[in-house]
């Protein structure tokens, strides 16, 4: 067998014919191997591919086609038994005004989590990738809460929103401000739930942000200095298109993850005021699973879930492949 | 490096899948214990220590070992019967099952509806199970076509806290009001005597209002249900609803998220609150206060709390030593050191009647009142405690006429047709 299809397989360029002048690659030596190589190779490929498709395979699909299969079931979590229902649970969801709500607090919260923390957590790195003053200790702080567990974050910022003793009830008390109802009105409620998880989240985007400033060229920062740029373009000609790829990867790390937040919103609010204020639909996929018992119900979201992330992650990678080969 | 030949990549391979497959056994465990006939040497029991009562359970197992030799292993399966209730369900899918486990008021009943845990009155016979030393409806609260599930273990009531300098500074007498038509003759006072001070405060939906409501909607001669038909929208019902309403835009009632701290900082006058919160209080309140029955006409008060279960798919030794624990665990003398430690009703009559207990009761008047309210308590609404999600349900509808300011008519019809579609999807098909 040439090396023609092996090239071919693996979907590269290199199929294409060598520029003239180009001396002859190695391929025509592969090709020369004798059958027992080759058949190694495969085996050896297999053995260290293995393990890790079987790993896969009973860990994360199995799991995904059982979902998926569940989805059309009425199963009750606490049942042996459950009987498929066809598509009524899909129906259901896309026909419940309780749904609309869900997601509209999913789009909202998500949104303003990606957009917050990148913004946020860019402005920071910029900031602190200055030569200032104790930047590696106020680097440390700003990463500190990202370590800090989701559920601890909650507890401890239901003491800065309390109604009675918060810091904001306080801080908003001393300049003569009534401090919003955060744990009555809904809309309030999404904004300190989406604030919270900023807050825990930022150390993230922060550290991406700096690693990729700090691998930028700084050749072309001393051209635009050369060139007198103002401090703007510089920023907008010279660093961020070298933080381009830093930002397509955070845009899709950043929206899975707020996608599928649960431990602050368990902590704070509980999915509440009034029912779904702050129900987004991994939490909406707990409630049905575990307080309605409707396990089958609870797959259902999660399946709509899966597939909303897949079709939001592959439109991100196609628009950053367009981007790179533009 | 040697070369790989078939043979090896087949052993490779081999070891492999079978190091996977064993993997994925340990995750998934069995939902069968063992029961190979023998003695059990050693129980579990997942609780979430209601009342922060792990410390007493602790030792009460210890006691329990020493006593048959059996030990006891405590997990801690979460911080509410909710999450325990979870953590039940998930072992149910294939995990490893405890021996003894919590269940709530509102989570019981899904379990034994589906076969999950075991009727005990055969197990009661088996290892001689004094029942009759329970408190009867406390008892009576498990049965479930003829056959009972749990025995009581952490029973509360709601109770009604007042802080007394408040109520002094108003010119009140020292007790709570006596029906809901004086708390509203008070309440006026109460605020006028305490500025930027609730009347009374109550937790929130997503905090059991449902279940501090209940009381209420029965002073009034209404109910969530009757049985398993819905009875949202009598008059009596909504009246109730339309009260609480009118009572939180007076600001006369305060909803809270925290309402044990707003109590507890004097930021409330007054507080439903169940009695496993008295000890919590006792520590944290910086001011005199009393406790006093839900305002009537009885039954203004339901029961809720916990009782003890044991799964059905574990073997019958297991269960018969479970039973065992169970029986230890709410003996006469456990009774009263758990209920002293926490709060919690004591679950036996001859524990009320124990001179300690009696002892107790006397230096400590507030927890007396919980005891003397037993009288007056009803079970709780089927549509609250036996339809899944029921108390969530209902918690949110009570925030949205609340908080929310809906329309008490049409957020309690809701609430109706939820119900009875829960009914007919869920329940009706198991009777």
């Amino acid at each position: 067998m040439s090396a023609q299809p092996i090239a071919a397989t693996r979907g590269t360029s290199s199929a294409s014919a060598p520029p003239a002048g180009t001396p002859a690659r190695p391929a025509a030596k592969a090709g020369a191997n004798p059958p027992g190589h080759r058949r190694r190779d495969i085996l050896l490929a297999a053995a260290f591919l293995l393990p890790n498709l079987v790993l896969l395979v009973a860990f994360t699909y199995r799991p995904l086609v059982d979902n998926i299969r569940l989805s059309f079931t009425d199963w009750n979590i606490s049942a042996p038994m459950a009987s498929f229902i066809g598509v009524d649970n899909y129906v259901e969801w896309f026909t419940s005004d309780d749904s609309q709500l869900v997601l509209w607090n999913t789009v909202v919260f998500t949104g303003a989590a990606v957009l917050g923390s990148m913004v946020i957590g860019l402005a920071l790195a910029l900031l602190l990738d200055q030569k200032l003053f104790g930047r590696n200790a106020v680097r440390s702080l700003v990463f500190a809460p990202f370590v800090l567990a989701g559920a601890a974050v909650g507890v401890a910022f239901q003491f800065v929103f309390d109604p009675t003793f918060g810091l904001v009830q306080d801080l908003l008390g001393r300049v003569g401000v009534e401090a919003p109802a955060f744990y009555q009105d809904p809309e309030w409620a999404l904004f300190m739930v989406t604030v919270t998880y900023i807050w825990k989240n930022l150390g993230y985007t922060f550290v991406i942000y700096l690693a990729a400033l700090q691998g930028r060229r700084a050749e072309l920062d001393e051209a635009a200095e050369i060139d007198a740029a103002s401090t703007w373009t510089k920023f907008r000609r010279v660093t961020w298109p070298q933080l381009r790829p830093a930002t397509f990867f955070l845009l899709i790390t950043v929206l899975l993850n707020s996608f599928q937040v649960f431990d602050v919103i368990d902590t704070m609010t509980r999915g509440g005021p009034l029912g779904n204020g702050t129900t987004t639909m991994v939490y909406q996929v707990y409630q049905e699973t575990f307080v309605n018992q409707r396990a089958g119900f609870g797959a259902t979201v999660a399946t709509i879930m899966f597939l909303a992330l897949l079709v939001i992650t592959l439109v991100q990678v196609r628009v950053m492949e367009r981007g790179r080969e533009a | 490096m040697n070369p790989l030949d078939r043979r090896r990549f087949l052993q490779l391979s081999g070891l492999t899948l079978g190091a996977v497959g064993l993997s994925a056994c340990a995750g998934t465990g069995s939902t069968e214990q063992s029961g190979d006939g023998g003695p059990v040497e050693t129980l579990t029991m997942w609780s979430n220590h209601p009342g922060e009562s792990k410390p007493v359970e602790s030792q009460l197992l210890d006691a329990f070992t020493e006593e048959t030799g059996i030990a006891v292993n405590l997990v801690t399966a979460g911080a509410s019967y909710e999450e325990a209730a979870q953590r039940f369900n998930a072992a149910l899918s294939g995990g490893e099952l405890p021996d003894v486990v919590i269940a709530s008021d509102v989570t019981w009943f899904n379990f034994a509806l589906n076969d999950a845990i075991t009727p005990m009155d055969d197990l009661w016979q088996a290892v001689g199970v004094d029942t009759a030393g329970y408190v009867d409806s406390l008892r009576e609260d498990y049965e479930f076509e003829g056959a009972h599930y749990a025995l009581p273990y952490a029973r509360s009531t709601p109770l009604y806290y007042y802080n007394k300098p408040m109520w002094a500074a108003a010119g009140l007498p020292d007790r709570g009001p006596e029906t809901w038509a004086e708390f509203a003759e008070w309440a006026p006072r109460l605020a006028a005597a305490n500025p930027a001070v609730a009347p009374m405060v109550v937790p929130d939906g997503s905090n059991y209002l449902d279940w501090y409501f209940q009381g209420m909607i029965w002073t009034f001669g209404g109910a969530y249900s009757d049985e398993w038909e819905p009875t949202f929208t009598s008059p009596e019902s909504l009246e109730a609803g339309r009260f609480l309403q009118d009572m939180y835009r007076q600001n006369f009632i305060a909803i809270s998220n925290d309402a044990n701290n707003q109590f507890g900082a004097a930021q409330a006058a007054s507080l439903l609150q169940s009695t496993g919160s008295l000890g919590g209080l006792k520590e944290t309140a910086q001011f005199e206060f009393g406790t006093a029955f839900l305002p009537g006409p009885p039954p203004g008060t339901p029961t809720g709390g916990a009782g003890l279960t044991i799964p059905a798919n574990i073997s019958d030794e297991r269960k018969e030593a479970a039973m065992q624990l169970i029986a230890f665990l709410t003996n006469t003398d456990n009774t009263v050191t758990f209920s002293q430690a926490t709060g919690y009703m004591p679950v036996r009559q001859d524990a009320i009647d124990d001179p300690e207990m009696v002892a107790y009761l006397e230096e400590n008047p507030n927890a007396r009142t919980a005891l003397e309210q037993l009288a007056v308590t009803a079970p709780q609404d089927y549509a609250r405690v036996f339809l899944p999600g029921g108390g969530a349900r209902i918690g949110a509808g009570l925030d949205r006429i609340t908080i929310g300011g809906e329309d008490v008519e049409t957020v309690f019809r809701q609430l109706g047709e939820e119900s009875q579609q829960v009914y007919e999807r869920d329940i009706e098909p198991k009777l």
